[in-house]
């Protein structure tokens, strides 16, 4: 038997055709294709450091409410947080290095003696120190690499006990 | 100068990045690993996913952070101002896409732990079926044990009650609700007299005498399940009759329908006898006091009437019709005399001569005197005489009447059929140490109705003035008297063949000499006893 179209069923038909026509018929600038400036790849970027310190938050806070007590768990929620800190880092850093201008940096005697150039400010300390950021990131992987591995062996050892 | 070297931050950066690929790569391999050892894990799918996005964006980081180092390093800053921008957008689509695969972490785990949940009752299920397999296998091994138990205990309770059944003194039966015997006990079988081929085809309607006793018995069996001490007529195989007490169950279908029953019959025939033996002694007993009461009194008057007619008789010539009648007046009373003097003797009144007699003697005397008659009434006499026979007190006249009462019954027995044989014998019962002497018809016999009435003053068969109806009783008083016993036994049964025989047969049971003593103290001597 064939379904009957109710009065919800024909809105979209009636709706889509009728917007498309208004767009149409009373062009505008707001509406057509909209040009990208140059800060919006550093928006995009630092949106993308904020989306990811809230899944990491999510999954930290996830991870704790699933009441997986093994080490690699613990492990895990380690490697959450200095994930987080970092991000904060990079975030900081990103924003530090738009507020500094390209001349507090010399890089007269060579890129080894490159220097932050004095006097030193907040925003330029902040800067060196978002600079060193990977002396979190890598302990921060270095985390997820023992609880991925110490997870394996759980399940190793787990499988051993089983087959006794 | 003021300011800080940018030489740490730049060796940091290069080895962090080569760093940060190692360790992410390291955390992928176990990752890995992981998915390989448990393909079904949903969690580890997600972390080794995880890891591979977080190893696309270290690798991609590092990547673009090892190349500006060297370009500036190589004094070659410009280029790094072409590449920055995809290197940047680059890390930013992978920080996006990490970012988007750590989200589905809760779907990962809900869907870990559904299956954990599954895996768990699965597991609890193969758990109970492994338990049940090997209680099944533990079954299995001592199956033969337990069914040789099981059998042996059966056969044990069936050794039990097939005992009780075989061995009951009392007749057991089954019965189906078609009034068929399914199955009866050797004593049953013997106390109908059937063969155990017969019991195969033997139903109710040949075991009950009265046919109403059958519907009576299947009416309480159905109405209340169960009977008690019913009480029965059952017909023997050669027509002969006991009197049975019957206990009985229904037995009923899974659908409590009645389809037969279980019934213990105890043979009363015997106790029936003795209680109607009982019952003969007692009338006897009562009969005798009156009989001596009555001769008593009439032997008196009787003395006198014949006094007198002998003396009167002297007033009359002999030729006279006076005389005549006194003769009969005379003749009468002595026969009334005799009469009464019978009763004396059943009610062991009259006195009597008790001595050490032998009693093949009195027999052979008794055969010597009626042997001529019986020979001319074709009654062939058999003379069985026991040979050192033990010697009895008694009074010798006595016990000749009572052997001569025998034989003239016998005689009359055998009258109608024109003749027969007369067995007479005596012999010891060393185990009950009595001396028994047998007078044995081939007559007519007695019938059942009247065999309980034999002994009774009065009571005869034989036509009117051919009896007294007294000789019987004379004779139970004799024999009881005498300390002894009177059984009556017709029709007979062979004691070699078991076969009945036709006739009749008195056995006279008398304690020998050496315990007449001891018997003449009891209060009563012998019961008459009718088979």
């Amino acid at each position: 038997m064939a379904r009957q179209p109710t009065m919800t069923g024909r809105l979209p038909i009636i709706l889509v055709p009728l917007l498309l026509g208004v767009l149409l018929g009373c062009p505008d600038h707001a509406w057509a294709l909209q040009s990208h400036g140059p800060p919006e790849g550093l928006y995009v970027h630092q949106m993308a450091h904020i989306h990811f310190v809230l899944a990491l938050g999510y999954l930290l806070w996830d991870i704790r409410r699933s009441s997986f007590t093994s080490m690699g768990w613990r492990y895990l929620q380690v490697f959450c947080l200095l994930m987080i800190v970092w991000n904060v880092l990079a975030f900081t850093g990103h924003a530090m290095g738009v507020v500094l201008e390209p001349h507090h940096i010399s890089t007269v005697q060579g890129y080894f003696q490159s220097r932050l150039l004095g006097p030193l400010t907040t925003t330029k300390i902040i800067f060196y120190i978002t600079k060193l950021d990977h002396l979190v990131a890598v302990p921060a992987l270095f985390f997820l690499f023992i609880g991925m591995r110490s997870l394996y062996r759980t399940v190793i050892e787990h499988a051993g006990e089983e087959k006794k | 100068m003021n300011g800080l070297p940018l030489l740490p931050t730049i060796i940091i950066d290069m080895a962090g990045s080569m760093a940060d690929i190692i360790f992410s790569f390291l955390a992928m391999r176990y990752a890995l690993l992981l998915t390989r050892r448990q393909p079904d894990n949903f969690l580890w799918g997600y972390l080794f996913y995880f890891c591979m996005a977080l190893s696309a964006f270290s690798v991609s980081r590092a990547a673009g952070h090892l190349v500006k180092q060297f370009l500036f390093m190589s004094d070659n800053g410009d280029i790094w101002a072409d590449i920055a921008p995809y290197s940047g957008g680059f890390n930013t689509l992978l920080l996006i896409s990490v970012s988007a695969v750590t989200i589905f972490y809760n779907k990962s785990v809900q869907a870990y732990e559904s299956i954990e949940q599954k895996a768990a009752k699965l597991k609890s299920a193969n758990l109970q079926l492994e338990k049940a397999a090997a209680e099944l296998k533990e079954l299995n091994m001592h199956l033969e044990e337990k069914v040789e138990e099981r059998t042996a205990e059966l056969s044990k309770s069936e050794k039990k009650f097939r005992h009780l059944f075989s061995n009951s003194k009392d007749m057991i039966f089954f019965g189906d609700i078609g009034k068929n015997v399914l199955e009866i006990n050797e004593s049953g079988l013997e106390m109908l007299g059937y063969s155990p081929e017969d019991a195969k085809s033997l139903n109710l309607y040949q075991i009950f005498r009265n046919e109403e006793d059958i519907f009576t018995y299947y009416e309480l069996l159905s109405r209340d399940g169960y009977i008690k001490d019913f009480e029965a007529e059952f017909q023997k195989k050669d027509g002969s009759v006991i009197y049975v007490l019957i206990s009985a169950t229904a037995i009923y279908d899974d659908n409590g329908k009645m389809i037969g029953c279980e019934a213990i019959a105890k043979d009363l025939t015997r106790v029936k006898t003795m209680m109607e033996q009982l019952v003969s002694s007692e009338k006897m007993a009562s009969v005798g006091q009156m009989a001596a009461g009555v001769a008593h009194e009439i032997n008196t008057p009787l003395g006198i009437i014949l006094g007198y007619a002998q003396l009167m008789k002297d007033d009359f010539d002999e030729d006279s019709e006076a005389y005549q009648n006194l003769c009969v007046i005379e003749r009468q009373t002595k026969a009334s005399r005799k009469i009464v003097a019978d009763l004396l003797k059943f009610s062991r009144q009259a006195g009597s001569a008790r001595k050490d007699i032998d009693l093949n003697e009195i027999l052979s005397d008794v055969v010597a005197v009626t042997e001529h008659n019986l020979n001319l009434n074709h009654i062939q006499v058999h003379l069985d005489l026991a040979d050192h026979l033990p010697r009895v007190i008694g009074d010798a006249e006595k016990l000749r009447q009572v052997f001569v009462n025998l034989i003239n019954n016998a005689q009359h027995a055998m009258e109608e059929q024109g003749g027969g044989d007369l067995y007479l014998g005596t012999s010891y019962d060393p185990g009950k140490k009595q001396v028994i002497t047998r007078v044995r018809d081939t007559g007519h016999g007695i019938p059942e109705e009247v065999k309980a009435k034999i002994f009774d003053p009065f009571f005869t068969t034989k036509p009117v003035g051919k009896g007294t109806g007294l000789g019987l009783s004379v004779t139970y008083g004799i024999i009881q008297d005498h300390g002894g016993t009177i059984v009556v036994e017709s029709p007979v049964r062979n004691p070699d063949s078991g076969e009945m025989m036709q006739g009749t047969e008195f056995r006279i049971l008398l304690p020998r000499a050496e315990d007449t003593e001891t018997v003449a103290l009891k209060e009563e001597g012998g019961r008459p006893e009718t088979m």
